[in-house]
């Protein structure tokens, strides 16, 4: 059966043209268009750095620390790939360092001791009982940990596909490997998932 | 249709069925294997399940304070270098490396030029030596008066000595 995927590579490439365009403004002193881009991909980085390390203070330091970097390289900044293949490219670097640095420290501190990044809710008549907070509380832990217990580069995937929606090739780009790589990390990953949260169906 | 739910390409369209990336014709397709397939059926149950669990996991806003920090980050990394460098950005923006390269060659030269000539180390004049003859030398000397003398007696017997 011949694949079919929905085409949308029109709206990628005038997003490439567009993202691409501010930071070649960035590269000449434009800092509005810097400005653009933060205020376009803040979130999205900082959510994707946040399900990686699972700590919300080091998520943010990760996020500054990502945005700093774009920043520092505008000079040097050449559209060889979508912007959001070199933004992502830096954000999992930093994470993956941030997890591997962790995991050699063995510091008794985990990255993960964040609550669920979740300010916490006050219960009011038009919100969730308390009962219905706690389960949700256990089905959240029960998905943060099942995505913790992957392999940093399967979680890195998963959370490009599932979260930013990225393509194959461009999750390849990012983690510089094959794109069937990214196939197989991801069906490794998923079926990990499936097994441990089927049940929550 | 063959289950081929084993086949990587089979589990990625279901995969893509289950993110809702497959076209409308492909999805139709897939549906009507899955209908008579238990085991994609499963597959794909439990697959939305995942994703459900997944869209299900909200994180919190970013701080409200983060463009604040971080623009305060970039107005420190503003270096002197930066400040010496602003001239020759246009430039490195056109050209690249290159002319990154020369410019810096350019700046390192105008530091050496405009750095004070190495002043050579003065002129000490070497202190006044003063050869002191050794009691050795002083007592050759006064034997060879002496026989000096001696001598000029015995050639001018009548002259007198003069001290």
């Amino acid at each position: 059966m011949p694949e079919r995927v929905k085409p949308d590579v029109g709206v990628a490439a005038a997003a490439l043209d567009f993202d691409t365009e501010l930071m070649l403004r960035v590269k000449e002193g434009d800092g509005a268009s810097f400005g653009v881009l933060l205020d376009k991909y803040r979130s999205s980085v900082v959510h994707f750095l946040f399900r990686m390390v699972q700590n919300h203070a080091v998520a943010e330091e990760l996020g500054q620390e990502v945005f700093l970097r774009v920043y520092r390289s505008r000079s040097t900044y050449e559209p060889t790939a979508k912007f959001t293949t070199w933004l992502f490219r830096i954000a999992t670097h930093l994470a993956l360092n941030a997890l591997r640095d962790t995991k050699n420290e063995k510091s008794q501190e985990r990255l993960d001791d964040d609550s669920s990044g979740l300010p916490a809710r006050q219960v009011s008549d038009n919100q969730p009982s308390i009962e219905q907070y706690m389960v949700y509380q256990v089905r959240l832990e029960e998905v943060r940990h099942a995505v913790r217990m992957l392999p940093d580069k399967q979680r890195a995937a998963v959370l490009m596909h599932k979260y930013e929606e990225m393509e194959y090739s461009q999750i390849a780009k990012v983690l510089n490997c094959s794109e069937s790589a990214v196939k197989s990390l991801l069906f490794r990953a998923y079926e990990t998932l499936r097994a441990r949260l089927a049940h929550m169906a | 249709m063959r289950c081929q739910i084993e086949s990587p390409g089979h589990a990625e369209r279901l995969l893509a069925y289950c993110a809702g990336k497959l076209d409308s014709q492909a999805a139709a397709a897939l549906e009507e294997h899955i209908r008579s397939c238990p085991g994609c059926a499963d597959f794909v149950k439990e697959q939305r399940a995942v994703w459900e669990a997944l869209d299900g996991w909200e994180t919190a806003p970013v701080s409200a304070d983060f463009d604040r920090r971080l623009h305060r980050r970039i107005q420190q990394e503003v270096s002197w270098w930066d400040l010496l460098m602003r001239p020759f950005r246009p430039l490195m923006a056109r050209q690249g490396l290159p002319v990154a390269a020369a410019a810096c060659l350019v700046i390192a030269a105008g530091v050496m030029l405009q750095r004070p000539a190495a002043v050579p180390p003065e002129f000490i004049p070497q202190s006044a030596q003063v050869n002191a003859a050794s009691p050795d030398q002083l007592e050759h000397a006064i034997d060879d008066m002496e026989i000096l003398r001696e001598l000029n007696h015995l050639v001018r017997p009548d002259a007198e000595p003069k001290m």
